[in-house]
């Protein structure tokens, strides 16, 4: 139970920081949005959804999806 | 409450269950896709995104996602209590769960109403296209959400016996699918351009 409260909290204030880091970074500021959403979406499912729990094929298989679509993103809004 | 012992480590029965999951990967692939067609696009006609994303309240949208996550938080501890026969525990947080999908449609209503105040429907541009199918298609999935989280709230209560957690599991599986989409939507639609 604390560990899905620490996932809240850190979720909560990575949302706050990629908001942030939207208005004000410019350089990077593709790059760290997608940075700082996978990691959103890595603790959801693997934290809140239990993926953490399941066999290695549906792990591998989420982030093999997200891999590539930030690779798409990022190759594309380059 | 019904429950039998499954072993999530076998690759027939992920949390929640197979179907659900082959379910979240056709959805996330769909949006996937679509966003990054939204991208390519937004290459070609990068000032008219730009002007275009600068009209959307990036506000509303991170307190959006502010609900959408507690909210997932909430489901997540919903269960928890369930697997350890706390029925009113589960109850009470299933009910801040669709609290929580509630608040998110009402502000996504207020968004969309001046939204279309101002003129910026799906015809206005090639951006507000994708923001509407993609917006509103998300939208139709938290309401499915909401649906099926309620047909469990009424089986908690008048039933609890009856309730599996393997199908409390699939819902919640689908529910957390709705942050998952709208986790690579917020960021894409609202913050990128």
């Amino acid at each position: 139970m604390r560990g899905i409260t620490i996932t809240l909290a850190s979720l909560l204030i990575l949302t706050l920081i990629s908001v942030v880091f939207a208005n004000y970074a410019h350089g990077y500021m593709v790059f760290g949005i997608l940075i700082l959403a996978a990691l959103k979406f890595i603790g959801i499912s693997f934290c809140f959804m239990e993926l953490k729990k399941a066999h290695s094929f549906w792990k591998v298989g989420l982030l093999l999806f997200l891999v590539l679509f930030m690779i798409s993103v990022l190759f594309l809004a380059k | 409450m019904e429950s039998k012992i499954l072993n999530h480590k076998n690759i027939y029965y992920p949390p929640g269950g197979i179907l659900i999951w082959i379910i979240i990967f056709l959805e996330l692939i769909t949006f996937g896709i679509a966003l990054i067609v939204m991208v390519f696009y937004g290459q070609k006609e990068l000032e008219i995104f730009h002007t275009s994303r600068l009209q959307l309240n990036t506000t509303i949208g991170t307190i959006n996602t502010l609900f959408l996550i507690t909210s997932g938080y909430f489901m997540a501890r919903s269960v928890s209590y369930l697997r350890k026969g706390q029925k009113e525990k589960s109850s009470l947080f299933l009910k801040l769960t669709m609290l929580g999908g509630l608040f998110f449609l009402g502000l996504k209503t207020i968004e969309y109403y001046f939204k279309i105040e101002a003129g910026l429907t799906v015809g206005h541009n090639t951006f507000f296209t994708f923001y509407w199918m993609l917006t509103l298609f998300h939208v139709i999935h938290v309401i499915v959400g909401l649906v099926i989280l309620t047909s469990v709230l009424v089986g908690l209560r008048k039933n609890p016996s009856k309730v599996a957690i393997e199908d409390v599991e699939a819902s919640a599986a689908f529910w957390h699918m709705c942050d998952l989409i709208w986790l690579l939507l917020f960021p894409v639609i609202y913050l990128l351009f």
